[in-house]
């Protein structure tokens, strides 16, 4: 029997960074349970997962590094079968694939959750609902239990010192239904939106894709862990792309700090940033929605304001 | 080619959500019901591909009497027919509205399978998968683009590292994200015809669910949001705060 399993997620050799927070509460996890947990990954990356956990079950998958999310889903499916916990990063890719798995193993799922207690075996599962109006506690009775949760609620594991223990799957081979082909966008060395501890995220009162240097020159003194995200029209316009739409209908963001400049605060915005732990807004107008869920407030012109901050921060 | 469209009412953004007594549901009190918005693309995107492809559109929703609003306005927006799963409560596990909606869109026999990508109430993020193993056929989500040519399809699916371009053969399903477009708004003319249109009404047994929500709670309101009017200092008097308040500076 496998207890608690991690699916995890490589760019390469390496774990992603959520990939390294489930780890860390499967760890968690198996030392309040007195239970062993296990990775189950991708081949490229599974020597540096041999330094993550006790135990590491490897595939390979016929289309390389490139998931197709039903053949990594019925692997998947096939080995946590018995197990009691199954986990992943709540990623465009973990929630595809689990999906998957929770239908092939014909059990319940609950998806982004952003932390958890246990009760017993089973865990109290905490969760967003209605764009963060509500918070959910939520249990699965059926077994294996299947969780996916949002990356940045928890810290990230470090390698212990250990000899790797590492064994491959041998079980079935599954065909490609669909082809699949990875185009990787060019993007900064920045953090990935969701990844980042420091989020500066522009609207329209921006006015234009021309004045996102004063955003870039902001991210320069906040320093590496600081990425950009925007509002909708921005990427609707086509000023940012659109990996870098948080919100409603685009990505789900945790960050230590959101800094909103020139975003009015819709609901639909509001749905992706809740999670932050601290927000600060710049805006003119006094009445800005975002205003209301802001722990710092700055009314005033952006063009002004953005580059006093940055000067600020460079001084400090 | 025949297509499914399913399709969630949820709540409207702005709805203010109030708590039942036992604090285990949302009351429907003072509820705004609306199409889930990316569901409301999936039905745009299946009538540009009837128009251009010809076929039926069949929406199908799962969901006590109030979704017959959710069908009504799919079938003015231009939809062909319209399904109404019934059931006394909206289903909480997304496993049970999957298995009813598979089983019905098998008797239907469509080509192809549209959902939205996930549903702004629950954001459960999974039924497109499930209906992709129920029905034995491959499932593509979060979709941004979508080509469908002589039997075979592609699509566009943003994840962390880029665009992964999904090929494959019909039936198939997919599970849309808004930003595939903006959907239309009824004409008066679409709202008049689909008020003829009669919406077939099944009731389905769901089984016990295996997800149980324990508690639900408000989100509480910040208090103490500071708010400042931006004047001479103002900048170094927020960096001195970010640096008490926050780990990060
Ligand atoms: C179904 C649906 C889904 C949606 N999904 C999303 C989503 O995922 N994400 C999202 O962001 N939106 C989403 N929206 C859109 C949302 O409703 C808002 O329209 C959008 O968030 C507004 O973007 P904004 O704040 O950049 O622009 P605006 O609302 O135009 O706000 C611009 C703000 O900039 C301020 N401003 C202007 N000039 C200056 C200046 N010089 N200095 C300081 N402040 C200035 C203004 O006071 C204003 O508050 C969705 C809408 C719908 C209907």
């Amino acid at each position: 029997m496998l207890p608690i399993v991690v699916i995890a997620e490589s760019v390469g050799s390496k774990l992603t960074p959520s990939t390294l927070e489930i780890c860390h509460v499967a760890s968690m996890i198996a030392d309040s349970l007195d239970q062993d947990w296990l990775i189950l990954i991708n081949d490229a990356a599974k020597n540096e997962a041999g330094f993550i956990a006790p135990r590491v079950i490897s595939y390979a998958l016929a289309d390389g590094e490139c998931h197709a999310p039903d053949m990594h889903a019925s692997i998947a499916a096939e080995i946590v079968a018995s197990s009691q916990l199954v986990m992943m990063a709540a990623t465009s890719t973990g929630k595809d694939v689990l999906g998957r798995v929770a239908q092939l193993l014909s059990v319940s799922l609950v998806q982004d959750c952003t932390g958890f207690e246990m009760d017993g075996d089973r865990l109290l599962l905490k969760r967003e609902m209605l764009g963060g109006k509500v918070l959910a506690n939520v249990k699965i009775n059926s077994c294996p239990q299947l969780v996916s949760f949002r990356p940045r609620s928890f810290p990230t594991t470090s390698p212990l010192r250990q000899v790797p223990v590492i064994e491959s799957y041998t079980g079935k081979s599954f065909d490609l239904r669909t082809s699949v082909d990875l185009r990787k966008t060019t993007r900064s060395t920045r953090p990935d939106v969701t990844e980042a501890s420091i989020v500066v995220s522009g609207g329209r009162g921006l006015q234009g894709p021309e004045n996102w240097y004063l955003l870039e020159n902001f991210l320069d003194v906040l320093g590496p862990d600081a990425t950009l995200a925007c509002s909708r029209p921005v990427s609707d316009e086509g000023w940012r792309p659109h990996h870098e739409h948080v919100g409603q209908t685009g990505r789900t963001i945790a960050p230590d700090v959101y800094i909103a400049v020139g975003i009015s605060g819709a609901t639909q915005h509001i749905a992706g940033i809740a999670g932050s732990k601290y927000i600060l807004a710049i805006n003119k107008d006094p009445d800005a929605p975002i205003f209301r869920i802001a722990d710092y407030g700055i009314v005033g012109d952006l063009f002004e304001v953005v580059p006093a901050l940055t000067n600020a921060i460079r001084g400090k | 080619m025949n297509i499914a469209v399913c399709v969630k009412q949820t709540p409207d953004t702005e709805s203010k959500p109030i708590l039942s007594p036992d604090h285990r549901q949302i009351s429907d009190e003072g509820i705004v019901w609306i199409i889930n918005p990316h569901d409301e693309s999936a039905i745009e995107v299946a009538i540009g591909l009837r128009d251009q492809l010809g076929g039926l559109v069949t929406l199908i929703s799962v969901g006590p009497n109030q979704v017959e609003s959710a069908l009504r306005q799919g079938l003015a927006m231009g939809a062909d027919e319209a399904i109404q799963l019934h059931c006394s409560e909206m289903p909480i596990d997304q496993k049970m509205t999957a298995e009813v909606l598979a089983e019905k869109i098998r008797s239907l026999g469509c080509e192809l399978v549209l959902t939205g990508e996930v549903a702004i109430d629950g954001c459960g993020s999974q039924v497109p998968q499930r209906l992709g193993v129920l029905l034995d056929c491959p499932c593509v989500t979060g979709v941004e683009e979508l080509s469908i040519d002589s039997g075979q399809f592609t699509a566009r699916q943003p994840v962390e590292q880029g665009d992964k371009i999904h090929a494959g053969s019909l039936p198939s399903v997919i599970g849309i994200n808004r930003r595939i477009m903006e959907p239309r708004y009824p004409s008066f003319k679409g709202i008049m015809k689909a008020k003829r249109k009669a919406i077939h009404k099944e009731e389905v047994l769901l089984n016990s669910a295996d997800l149980l929500i324990e508690s639900l709670m408000l989100t509480p309101k910040k208090s103490g949001g500071k708010v400042v009017e931006y004047q001479e200092g103002t900048a170094e008097e927020v960096v001195k705060y970010l640096q008490t308040h926050t780990t990060v500076f």
